[in-house]
């Protein structure tokens, strides 16, 4: 047994296992105060449910380190299949509030579209470190880009545009490390960027320029050029379209960004709130369990997607630094060890990883400010829920996995 | 390949931390910017959400009458309140609160809209609630987001005297009202007080609003009282105490019954007004919360016009009580001698028209005592014609009248004595003749004066030229008793006239109650010497207007008085013997003195 455990953990990370604990703790804390004043069954407590993810998370990352890196390898294909059946599953019976989110196995709420990032990460990690010696073609990029867009357009459907855009975010990321040339990685990165400036058209001609002066530069052929050209302009203008498909609330998430005071009793209602909490909060905070805006309930979704919020009022800047500074540590370790990774398999992984985090860690820090809109992304090994907690820790364990023999 | 060795551009992994840590220190940046660098405004936001404040409304001091009986109390009832921001997000609270309430949700949403002093502070819908509703209120606590109940105290009136326009009334101001008030001191849904000594006096009457701050969560559920932010306590008006004698205004208002008049009753010796009465007054309790339209509409439209305070705004030609200014000045001024006789056919001719006396008959051969006595005409129809206008204009001035006696209550009007310049200046120089001068010396014409200038009047003729101004409040104590205030009434010698002169003048008017002719004879008391003057004054609206004024010398009953009813006929007929009869009653009171 030692020497199981002796060589499965040789190449254990620790640092990122201590960091995502630390992390986990603040959640801990934060998720502690906003319970004191929960009446109810143990069970039904948010802080006990956590902890026990928590404990559940630590031992799937253990558990990930004994199982083969060859076998996660060679199942990645099977386990994005199941991962689409799931996806599709949720349709067959509609959650409580109108939406397919989720998905029903004895007592317990599954999330598909949670597990499905970890899928991606694995898919693209095996897709890449395939095909490497082709990917200078941009046909090569072709299947990766339909291997993600499928899962994006299922759970945009659900509807779940936070999760949608975490997949499409972590293609894009990992695209740019596969080591794709950078010129394929401007044009694959141009509909996103077509989409967003057509918004205003001025933006939108500018962008438009920048991107005939870009193809120009990297003398392509005029097909290719024009094709990429057409097509961009065509998205540019499917975005009034999608526009309109977007939900009532989701566009008034994103306009309220731009306008908090205009219905301070509607959508920009949880900002006010958000940022009166940290604003309040100031340099020390007003003490664990202290902080009004949590307490008196004018904090919505305090224990999940706002729980940084918690945090911030009660425990003030100095905390809210504290688990930013773990936050980037973890991330940097993150790529860090990617770009020092032996094989290819190896770093994509832990790159994939580092973009899913660092897609939830900056979104979900930057809605609860009001950078950014509402969209539902919650912040990781902090924010409450099962599914959540358990993807992180699961993506954790497969970084780790695949560590395994890294060092020869 | 999953053996596949890893070669990556260093470039790719620069980039990779530079995207990194540009977004932390965007995320940084933007925390330093709102937990420490908009610290402060967001702390106060925090505040004010959580921190409900509620008014607690003082209760204003309490009036009292000279023997320290309470003419005006508070009493606690029930408001319903609601809280505007709160009644936004929860429009199925008003549609509730109508139900509740029999009223309609337009009505609540105008009055919120009326009242309201921000998104925070409850606004006050109702007043005087009853406990039924109160607690059908309760039961439905849950569904009545944003509804908050009060005990507030309300003015009470414990008396059974009326004292409706020296008491005046409190009221609501609404954002209307507000235009014409001081904005520091007050704000909508503040009571005022708005008529009589409640206005005069609101400065002391007016206690301190205190607050108590409330913890409220996110549903806009008050969950008890903030432990760091200590409420601020009421601090209760000041007490009023008035000269008003409850038991001479009780006979007084009896008195008067359904007639509308005037009753005035001065303690000459040192200028408490002892009785007021203007009727018909109305009930002081309905203007004690916020009125009913149909309420106040009925009030308005009141052909007796019960709103208006006869006592200090209403203007009357005072008839022949006005000739004893006459007869002062020619006495003073030995004009005439007091001996010589006129004689009194009834009538005077002066030119083309004839003037008459009230005595068609006529008086005969009358000298000036027997002319007050009687009350004749005649006799100063010639007397006014040897002293002239401006002289007489300028000593009935310094009887009081054309200016405000300056008792402490508000509103108080002027009235006129015509003198040429204002002759003049209304009808032209050429337009007036001597036979104005007729009505004026009768108290007639252009002459007008109102019952307070006429009590003070008798109370100037009563203390021979010197006069104690009428004044109602007797000294300010504040809530736990101790005295704020002491009103110290000093007498001016306001008309110096030779000592023969008043003592004619007495014994003229005494003559009028206490001689077998004398037109005020029906006043006469039992063991008590009155003296008096009538007067029958026409006007062109109906009925003369009757008056009687007159004052006692006993020391223990120094009382001036003015009595007017309004068209009821002659002085002599029917306000003297009215008077008499309130004077009977009044000398039976036991009254200690002072």
């Amino acid at each position: 047994m030692p020497n199981i455990f002796q060589r499965q953990l040789r190449d254990f990370d620790w640092v990122l296992f201590l960091l995502a604990v630390l992390i986990a703790m603040a959640g801990l804390i934060s998720i502690y105060s906003t319970t004191l004043q929960q009446e109810g069954l143990l069970e039904r407590n948010y802080f006990v449910r956590q902890i026990a993810w928590f404990l559940i998370g630590i031992v799937l990352i253990f558990g990930m380190a004994f199982i083969p890196k060859k076998l996660v390898f060679n199942l990645a294909y099977i386990m994005y299949g199941f991962g689409i059946l799931a996806l599709l599953g949720t349709f067959l019976v509609e959650d409580t509030n109108g939406t397919y989110r989720w998905f029903r196995i004895g007592g317990f709420n599954f999330q598909p579209s949670e597990y499905m990032k970890i899928v991606v990460v694995i898919t693209l990690a095996k897709y890449f470190s395939d095909h490497h010696r082709q990917i200078q073609q941009f046909k090569q990029l072709i299947p990766p880009l339909l291997m993600v867009l499928l899962p994006t357009a299922i759970v945009i459907l659900q509807p779940d545009l936070g999760t949608a855009l975490v997949y499409i975010a972590t293609l894009i990321l990992v695209l740019f490390w596969s080591g794709i040339r950078p010129l394929y990685f401007f044009l694959l990165l141009a509909p996103v960027i077509s989409m967003l400036a057509a918004f205003n058209i001025f933006t939108f001609f500018v962008w438009m320029a920048i991107l005939v002066l870009v193809l120009y530069i990297g003398q392509s052929k005029l097909w290719f050029a024009g094709i990429n050209f057409f097509l961009n302009v065509f998205l540019g203008g499917l975005t009034n379209f999608l526009w309109g498909m977007l939900k009532p609330y989701q566009q008034q998430r994103i306009s309220s960004l731009f306008n908090l005071d205009a219905d301070p009793l509607g959508a920009g209602y949880q900002l006010i709130q958000s940022m009166t909490a940290f604003g309040s909060g100031g340099m020390f905070g007003k003490g664990l369990g202290q902080g009004t805006q949590t307490h008196l309930k004018f904090l919505p979704e305090q224990h999940t997607d706002f729980i940084m919020t918690v945090l911030g009022e009660e425990l003030g800047f100095v905390a809210v630094i504290l688990v930013l500074a773990l936050f980037l540590f973890f991330t940097l370790r993150l790529i860090s060890i990617a770009y020092s990774a032996r094989t290819r398999y190896t770093s994509l992984i832990l790159f994939g990883t580092a973009s899913v985090f660092l897609f939830h860690i900056f979104v979900n820090l930057a809605m609860i400010v009001g950078l950014m809109p509402v969209t539902g992304i919650p912040l990781p090994f902090m924010s409450y829920g099962g599914s959540f907690m358990s993807t992180c820790f699961l993506l954790l364990g497969i970084s780790q996995n695949s560590l395994s023999g890294n060092r020869v | 390949m999953l053996q596949d060795r890893n070669v990556l551009e260093y470039w790719r992994k620069l980039t990779a931390y530079l995207i990194t840590l540009i977004l932390f220190a965007i995320l940084g940046g933007r925390y330093y910017w709102l937990m420490i660098a908009s610290h402060q405004k967001y702390a106060e936001k925090a505040t004010s959400n959580h921190i409900r404040e509620v008014p607690i409304e003082a209760p204003r001091g309490i009036i009292y009458d000279r023997t320290g009986r309470i003419l005006a109390d508070n009493r606690p009832s029930y408001s319903v309140n609601v809280i505007p921001i709160e009644i936004r997000r929860h429009p199925e609270t008003l549609t509730l609160l109508a139900d509740v309430l029999n009223t309609t949700e337009e009505e609540l949403s105008k009055t919120v809209k009326r009242y309201q002093r921000g998104m925070f502070t409850a606004v006050k819908i109702r007043s005087k609630v009853s406990i039924d509703i109160i607690s059908v209120l309760q039961e439905h606590n849950l569904e009545l987001i944003g509804v908050t109940y009060a005990i507030e105290p309300t003015r009470f009136y414990p008396t059974d005297v009326q004292l409706t326009h020296v008491l005046g009334y409190v009221r609501e101001i609404d954002a209307e009202d507000l235009k014409r008030l001081d904005r520091e001191t007050y704000a909508p849904g503040d009571v005022v007080g708005w008529k009589g000594v409640e206005k005069y006096y609101e400065s002391h009457l007016r206690g301190e609003r205190g607050y108590r701050y409330n913890v409220v969560n996110a549903f806009g559920q008050e969950i008890g009282e903030s432990d760091w932010r200590k409420p601020i306590r009421p601090v209760a008006g000041n007490n009023l105490h008035l000269s008003i004698d409850a038991d001479i205004q009780r006979i007084v208002e009896q008195g008067m019954g359904d007639s509308s008049g005037v009753v005035v009753i001065l303690n000459h010796a040192n200028g408490d007004v002892v009785a007021m009465a203007s009727v018909p007054g109305y009930d002081l309790d309905v203007m004690s919360s916020r009125l009913e339209p149909e309420v106040w509409r009925k009030l308005l439209t009141d052909r007796r016009k019960p709103l208006y305070d006869r006592a200090l705004q209403g203007l009357y030609p005072p008839g022949s009580t006005f000739k004893i200014v006459a007869a002062a000045y020619a006495l003073e001024h030995n004009t005439v001698d007091p001996e010589k006789t006129v004689l009194c056919r009834g009538s005077y001719r002066l030119g083309t028209r004839s003037f008459g006396c009230w005595n068609p008959a006529g008086h005969g051969r009358v000298d000036l005592e027997t002319a007050i006595e009687q009350s004749c005409n005649i006799y100063f129809y010639h007397l006014i014609q040897d002293i002239g206008l401006d002289p007489w204009a300028g000593l009935a001035g310094q009887f009081g009248f054309g200016r405000i006696t300056g008792i402490d209550l508000p509103d108080e009007k002027a009235g006129i004595v015509p003198d040429t310049r204002y002759m003049d200046r209304e009808f032209g120089v050429r337009g007036w003749t001597i036979g104005n001068l007729l009505n004026f010396v009768v108290g007639q014409g252009e002459v007008l004066a109102t019952p307070i200038q006429m009590a003070q009047y008798a109370a100037i003729i009563a203390q021979k030229g010197t006069l104690y101004k009428p004044h109602l409040l007797k000294y300010v104590t504040d809530g736990e008793g101790r005295m704020v205030h002491t009103y110290s009434n000093t007498a001016h010698t306001i008309l110096q006239l030779a000592d023969t002169t008043w003592k004619q003048l007495h014994r003229g008017m005494n003559l009028v109650v206490q001689s077998q002719k004398g037109t005020g004879r029906a006043a006469r008391q039992k063991n008590w010497s009155l003296y008096g003057k009538t007067g029958t004054s026409q006007n062109p609206h109906g009925e003369d207007h009757a008056w009687f004024i007159g004052f006692s010398l006993d020391p223990k009953l120094p009382y001036s008085w003015a009595i007017l009813l309004e068209n009821g006929g002659s002085g002599g007929g029917k306000a003297a013997p009215l008077m008499g009869k309130m004077l009977r009653e009044i000398a039976k009171l036991k009254r200690p003195k002072g």
